[in-house]
């Protein structure tokens, strides 16, 4: 799947809202993708728009260099891709059993009526439920783990290429947050799938991710291979979120170097730099280049910053980047 | 000397179901005590009746008593009326909840809500000192005292964590007790906010009980850590050596399953299954049937002893000087 440079606008009160402004980026088969940033930088609505949920204003999304535009493409579209939320909670109808939440796509896509049972059965197998025991439950009779992995199999029961999942372990405890994990790599393994999980956990995508694309206001301020971007982030707000990640081993603590203020308003958006006001590293043009991502050294790792633009620091290809690895 | 807290031989119970179940914890003045554990684990019951807030279907016993700083009688909790209890509350100990959204009064200006914890503690203060009082807070827990002027849903989510520490900070006390307090909040504002919990300890002396069942926000804020599985404490001790060297199979395998940044890429083995019912649990160990290293003496239940110096494990096989491969451990899917 492929995205060039989608935009999404929402109205509040008379002011526009760029939730997401000139967002490009390739997902490849069977790749596991990171989309990370904070609450509000347009990572769920990236996914959104991706799936046509929500309109876009500007910019395409392609489907095997296809472009994506009217009823029969975005049927397609939404068979070979689905998706997974975060509130396993919220997202499975209360009175449905578990048989009839995992069916559902199947008559929606019109997969005929003899498949069903074996395609349902399958997808609870794959998922780790047997389906004697879970196919005439109902929702309130699982516990959240059980739920997330209900939603999984019912988005899987149509065999999709890609599943995005929306901060699908955030709301789980540790093992079974280990457990759903497994379950979504496994899969992606024996069926090929791609994923792309949206996340502001660093330390998940780092675990799993092939790449991690970074957002920040609406932007993707820098995207490359995991280990590049978390061992040598190329941006500064990679570095802050990076160093922000509390560590789970003694003497963690000397690590934090909290980055200030909040994320502006999409409604109000920095000039130059959007990250401007709160980087620690900025300099003279800041405020007034909106920096393109550029890839300092060839090897693919893409940063939207000034501080790689040789003929503005003076000096060659990533000399910034030792400022901002320090 | 003796401890600013002391919770002794705590059980709650609910329909005779125990949800705590034995838990002892010490905190000394100006520590910070972690609390991990999964939900359900009785992490925040264990919170509550140190606030004595448990709902009245659960009956609670124990001791627990508190010597805040300035009192000369020890005051012991589980006695206190409700009454008794108001003047301790706030003023001696305060909680900030889980999830700061909904616990803050949405049809009153935050500045009104810290105003009416100060008075009920200090009937007497003026209104000029207590705006005053109030600026002050929320420049404390670096707000600007404007803010002061709003109501909740004006606010970020950070933003409201930090009026309901200012909140839990209102009437001075000598232990906050903070429930998952960055849960709801994003890498960036929790690293905030616990920075700002950090700077507070060292500024105003305060003693601190963190629970969170992220063990990596407890690892960088905890002086001490005690970790509970299924109402009991399993493991306890200083953070560096809990975390460095586990000695308890729950921790150790919590542990190994958590992804770290920068560390080995890839997934750990998950510990299979979940934790027990309260109302069904199993003999002996309650971990056992989840435990990789489960063996027969293991039926009988091990008690919470100090295996190293400063740290306890409720594992008859501790001290673990090497944690031996099993086929469960090893299932490592690598990336």
């Amino acid at each position: 799947m492929e995205v060039r440079d989608l935009a999404v606008q929402f109205r509040a009160r008379g002011r526009v809202c760029r939730a997401l402004d000139g967002v490009s980026l390739e997902w490849k088969r069977g790749e596991i993708l990171g989309v990370v940033g904070e609450s509000g930088c347009g990572k769920s609505t990236l996914a959104r728009a991706m799936l046509g949920v929500v309109d876009s204003a500007a910019g395409e999304v392609a489907l095997d260099d296809r472009p994506v535009n009217g009823k029969a493409s975005l049927g397609e579209l939404r068979r070979r891709v689905q998706m997974i939320f975060q509130d396993p909670y919220q997202t499975l109808n209360p009175r449905q059993r578990v048989e009839a939440i995992v069916t559902e796509p199947l008559v929606v896509q019109g997969v005929a009526r003899g498949e069903h049972d074996e395609r349902v059965r399958s997808a609870l197998g794959d998922v780790g439920l047997e389906p004697e025991r879970y196919l005439t439950r109902y929702p309130h009779q699982l516990s959240g783990g059980q739920r997330q992995r209900v939603a999984i199999a019912a988005a899987l029961v149509l065999e999709p290429e890609g599943l995005i999942c929306d901060e699908p372990v955030s709301m789980l405890d540790a093992s079974v947050r280990a457990q759903i994990l497994t379950v979504l790599v496994e899969l992606q393994r024996r069926r090929e799938l791609a994923l792309l999980f949206i996340t502001h956990d660093l330390s998940l995508a780092w675990s799993l991710c092939d790449r991690i694309a970074v957002m920040y206001l609406g932007r993707i301020v820098e995207q490359g291979s995991a280990v590049d971007v978390i061992e040598r982030p190329g941006h500064p707000y990679t570095q802050a979120l990076v160093t922000a990640v509390p560590v789970p081993e003694a003497g963690g603590r000397e690590r934090r170097e909290a980055l200030t203020g909040e994320l502006p308003d999409a409604t109000d958006i920095p000039s130059g730099c959007r990250f401007h006001p709160r980087c620690p590293k900025r300099f003279e043009p800041c405020d007034r280049v909106d920096p393109p991502l550029l890839d300092a050294d060839g090897r693919g790792q893409l940063a939207a910053c000034l501080l790689h633009d040789s003929t503005l620091t003076g000096a060659e290809g990533r000399a910034g980047t030792g400022a901002v690895n320090e | 000397m003796s401890s600013l807290l002391e919770v002794s031989e705590l059980r709650v119970e609910h329909q005779s179901r125990p949800i705590v179940d034995g838990v002892d914890l010490v905190l000394e003045r100006g520590e910070a005590l972690g609390l991990a554990g999964e939900s359900g684990c009785g992490k925040t019951t264990t919170a509550l009746s140190v606030m004595k807030l448990l709902p009245s279907a659960l009956t609670q016993s124990g001791t627990i008593t508190l010597r805040p700083p300035g009192v000369d009688e020890p005051i012991n909790i589980g006695k206190r009326t409700e009454a008794g209890m108001q003047r301790v509350r706030w003023r001696h100990v305060s909680l900030v909840f889980q999830g700061a959204m909904n616990s803050l009064d949405p049809v009153q200006r935050l500045d009104a809500q810290i105003a009416e914890a100060i008075r009920l503690h200090e009937p007497r203060a003026g209104a000029k000192e207590v705006r005053e009082r109030i600026a002050e807070l929320l420049k404390t827990v670096g707000l600007t005292a404007d803010l002061g002027r709003r109501y909740a849903h004006q606010l970020s989510g950070g933003q409201r964590q930090r009026v309901m520490i200012a909140l839990a900070l209102a009437c001075r006390p000598s232990v906050v007790i903070a429930d998952e307090p960055t849960t709801a909040l994003d890498v960036v504002m929790q690293a905030q906010v616990l920075e700002l919990l950090e700077r507070l300890r060292e500024q105003l002396g305060l003693a601190l009980i963190l629970i969170s069942h992220d063990l990596g926000v407890l690892a960088e804020t905890c002086d001490r850590i005690a970790v509970m599985y299924a109402g009991r404490i399993v493991e306890t001790g200083p953070v560096s050596s809990v975390f460095e060297d586990p000695q308890h199979p729950y921790t150790k395998r919590l542990l190994d399953s958590l992804p770290v940044i920068g560390g080995a890429r890839g997934l750990a083995a998950p510990i299979p299954g979940g934790p027990p019912d309260p109302g069904d649990l199993p003999a002996g160990c309650r971990f056992r049937p989840r435990c990789p290293y489960a063996a027969e003496k293991c039926l009988q239940d091990p008690p919470l002893r100090e295996v190293r110096p400063g740290q306890a494990a409720a594992c008859h096989f501790a001290p673990w000087s090497e944690w031996p491969q099993t086929a469960a451990t090893e299932a490592r899917v690598s990336r």
